[in-house]
């Protein structure tokens, strides 16, 4: 499948930009703020949604966006590796796509640095995810009727696979966050704590800044290998299948995810990924691009401890010293950072669809 | 079902072949090189083997358990023999090729009993051999709808394949690309060439009724058929339209209109193409000419008893419809034809043919299908997984 690899340098122009466009508090590190509002369009947005939720936009019809990004678990996956297209597993957590609007780099080894369109594609055509030949998609979008009138109503004439690309990304805006206690000012006393350790002693603020709560730049925190990429083999053969197509030298030997390596081939990014957003954890464990951590505490306690053990290990983690009653805040405020779910219909498409394609009438007299 | 169990025999007169073919020189006749007719039916002799593919038993076996593995395909539900049932005369027994989840195909699924003898593959000829017709299907997005890394990633964890591609091919890795060459192998041995014609060919005279022996006199004579279908191969290979109807699933089934324009937009039709297409223009897609819109490859006779419907569209569901159709001059019992009648054959004309010359037509079609080529599906070789977990924590600690 066609994938568009970016180059370190677009990643790092594109991060450069949001930074300078948030501010830089005196610490040096851009300040955890409000996410600005993102104007959508409400007839594009709908047809997103219904798209997202469409197991027919995959190649077998078998899964939709939704299957692997649940509302429920904050447009994530409660497994610690993502369950990947039938008949293969995957090799990465499923990252929440709350906010993902806000981002400009994507993917866990940040390998997609342009826009949410070309990681749309990304999803719906990489064999391992969704396998779809946009060319049958676009096809069976024509054959609903349903589709027909919302790619209409929505200004983008007959259905097709430009416009799917544009229609996700848009429903995708509407999935920010809402009501966080950060956000809204009510954060508990516990969580104030946090907050400054988390600014302070805690050290996270170095990669976790910005309205995000991330630099969205690659970094090594020596998180452990999760074996069942290699011991499962229907993990094993996605990940042998990425890495083959994505050109990583010596492949098949391969025992290590190699991060964001996968875009720049530079032995110094061997292992390093994508710092996620904190923004609604609350909803999203477990935690880290192969859902090694299954719970908050033991992400601060795994910081706590200096990280994981990785002779390219980032110089800003290391052991931290922190107390009982310290490491709660610290979960106080992250969990402060998590607002409401958005599981209610204005986010999730609730109507069924249809069992079968409806049959075009008169169909050798009109025009296809 | 008489199962007959033929693999020895098979890989034995696979062998031979190379001995006796040599360099890939056919030994059947080629339709239309003979002078002043078309090239008289004759026995199938062995099929061409290509010099970069040379058949080896252990070859065959593993094309024979790559041909039954879906795991080569999409999600891993959809093989070769998904669509090429053995009992279904190593093809599908509906109109349309079954297609991968989600979707239905759009042509009659062929066998592939003595597809080896074939210059072009599939019904408007876009492969031009087996092994570019086996990564086509195996990809295509309503057929198998696999991706070369995944599928090749998945053989490198299957040990039994890692064993037998090392043995077969020399490679440390299973290949993609030989995988399409050890199918290819599989496929040249599922030849069929001791049918009652055959025999009869060859001096037994018994080996035909005196009905079929009539049916062979109308083929050659009033009926025309040779005209095509002849040779040892009993087709020309070559492309005509002979005036099939577009099936009417088209206008009446959803799925089947996805896969329709799918179609027209994957074979690169122009836009105008695309809003009008309402039928296969078959051959058209090769070259983009006009003259060749409608015009499919013609089918061989042989084993045609067992791999019913007819046609590329299977519009036809027993011999007596496809006889029918051609004492029409190339119509449906409707009255339905090409959408192409100024591109249909002038060999098709109305037969005269009596009910009596019809059945004995029929006689003689059958006469060249032998006994139904069946076979066990192969249990097939599980994963493992590569590494150890000593292996990989040794790994995670050097790291």
């Amino acid at each position: 499948m066609g994938v568009l690899v970016t180059t370190g340098r677009t990643i790092l122009a594109a991060t450069i930009g949001l930074g300078m466009a948030l501010g830089v508090q005196a610490s040096g590190y851009p300040d955890i703020g409000p996410l600005p509002q993102l104007k959508t369009n409400a007839a594009k947005a709908e047809l997103g949604k219904r798209l997202f939720f469409d197991r027919r936009i995959s190649g077998d019809a078998g899964i939709s966006c939704a299957d692997c990004h649940m509302p429920d678990n904050g447009y994530a996956h409660p497994d610690a590796l993502s369950p990947g297209y039938p008949g293969n597993g995957h090799f990465r957590n499923s990252a929440s796509l709350i906010n993902t609007a806000h981002k400009n780099v994507w993917n866990w080894d940040g390998r997609i640095g342009t826009n949410l369109n070309d990681m749309t594609r990304e999803m719906l055509t990489e064999d391992y995810i969704m396998n779809m030949d946009m060319r049958i998609m676009q096809e069976r979008a024509k054959q609903d009727p349903v589709y027909v009138q919302m790619f209409k109503d929505a200004g983008y004439g007959e259905p097709s696979n430009g416009s799917v690309r544009k229609a996700i990304p848009e429903y995708l805006k509407t999935l920010t966050s809402r009501n966080a206690p950060f956000d809204t000012g009510k954060m508990s006393d516990s969580a104030k704590r946090g907050m400054a350790l988390f600014k302070g002693k805690g050290g996270c603020m170095q990669c976790h800044n910005g309205s995000l709560v991330t630099d969205l730049k690659a970094h090594n925190t020596g998180v452990p290998e999760n074996f069942d990429v290699f011991l499962d083999p229907m993990n094993h053969q996605a990940f042998v299948a990425f890495t083959m197509f994505q050109g990583i030298p010596d492949y098949m030997n391969l025992k290590r995810d190699p991060g964001y390596y996968n875009v720049t081939l530079e032995e110094q990014d061997m292992g390093k990924f994508v710092t996620p957003s904190l923004r609604e954890l609350k909803y999203t464990a477990p935690y880290m691009h192969n859902g090694m951590i299954a719970s908050l505490p033991e992400v601060v306690e795994f910081y706590n401890n200096g990280g994981g053990k990785d002779s390219r290990k980032s110089d800003m983690v290391k052991p931290l010293n922190l107390s009982g009653q310290e490491k709660k805040d610290l979960v106080a405020f992250l969990e402060a950072l998590s607002g409401d779910p958005l599981t209610g219909s204005g986010f999730v498409w609730s109507e069924e669809y249809p069992a079968e394609y409806p049959v075009i009438e008169n169909w050798r007299q009109v025009r296809n | 079902m008489n199962l007959k169990k033929h693999t020895p025999t098979l890989v034995a007169a696979a062998v031979a072949t190379v001995l006796l073919a040599g360099f890939g020189v056919t030994s059947i006749s080629i339709a239309g090189m003979e002078k002043g007719g078309p090239a008289p039916l004759a026995p199938l002799g062995l099929p061409p083997i290509p010099p970069d593919n040379l058949q080896t038993p252990a070859k065959i076996e593993l094309g024979k358990l790559l041909f039954f593995d879906p795991r080569v395909g999409g999600d891993a539900s959809t093989g070769c023999s998904t669509c090429h049932e053995p009992d279904q005369g190593w093809a599908w027994a509906e109109d349309f090729s079954r297609g991968y989840p989600g979707t239905v195909h759009w042509r009659n699924s062929q066998t592939i009993i003595n597809s080896a003898y074939f210059p072009r593959q599939f019904w408007a000829g876009s492969a031009s051999s087996n092994e570019k017709q086996a990564k086509s299907a195996a990809k295509g997005g309503v057929a198998g709808n696999g991706e070369d890394d995944l599928m090749e990633a998945r053989l490198a964890l299957i040990p039994e394949y890692r064993k037998r591609f090392k043995e077969v091919f020399g490679t440390e890795w299973p290949h993609i690309f030989d995988v399409w060459h050890a199918i290819s192998a599989f496929e040249r041995s599922m030849v069929q060439r001791d049918t009652p014609m055959d025999k009869y060919l060859q001096g037994d005279k018994r080996a035909l009724s005196e009905e079929a022996v009539r049916g062979k006199s109308l083929f050659e004579g009033k009926a025309g058929c040779i005209q095509c279908h002849n040779g040892a191969l009993t087709s020309d290979t070559d492309f005509h339209n002979i005036g099939i109807p577009p099936n009417v699933r088209w206008e009446e089934d959803g799925l089947a209109q996805i896969t329709f324009r799918f179609e027209q937009y994957a074979k690169g039709q122009t836009e105008e193409g695309y809003r009008t297409a309402k039928s296969d223009w078959g051959f058209y897609y090769r070259g983009k000419n006009k003259w060749d819109r409608g015009k499919f490859r013609t089918a061989p006779i042989r084993y045609v008893k067992y791999t019913a419907p007819y046609m590329h569209n299977g519009v036809f569901y027993t011999l007596e419809e496809v006889v029918d159709f051609y004492d029409r001059g190339g119509f449906d019992e409707d009255g339905r034809t090409t959408d192409f009648p100024e591109n249909k054959s002038p060999l098709i004309k109305p037969l005269g043919l009596t009910d009596e010359e019809k059945s004995d037509l029929i006689a003689f079609l059958e006469a060249y299908s032998g006994e139904e080529i069946l076979m066990e599906k192969p249990e097939l070789p599980e994963y493992a997984p590569l590494f150890t977990k000593a292996q990989l924590e040794a790994a995670q600690e050097a790291k």
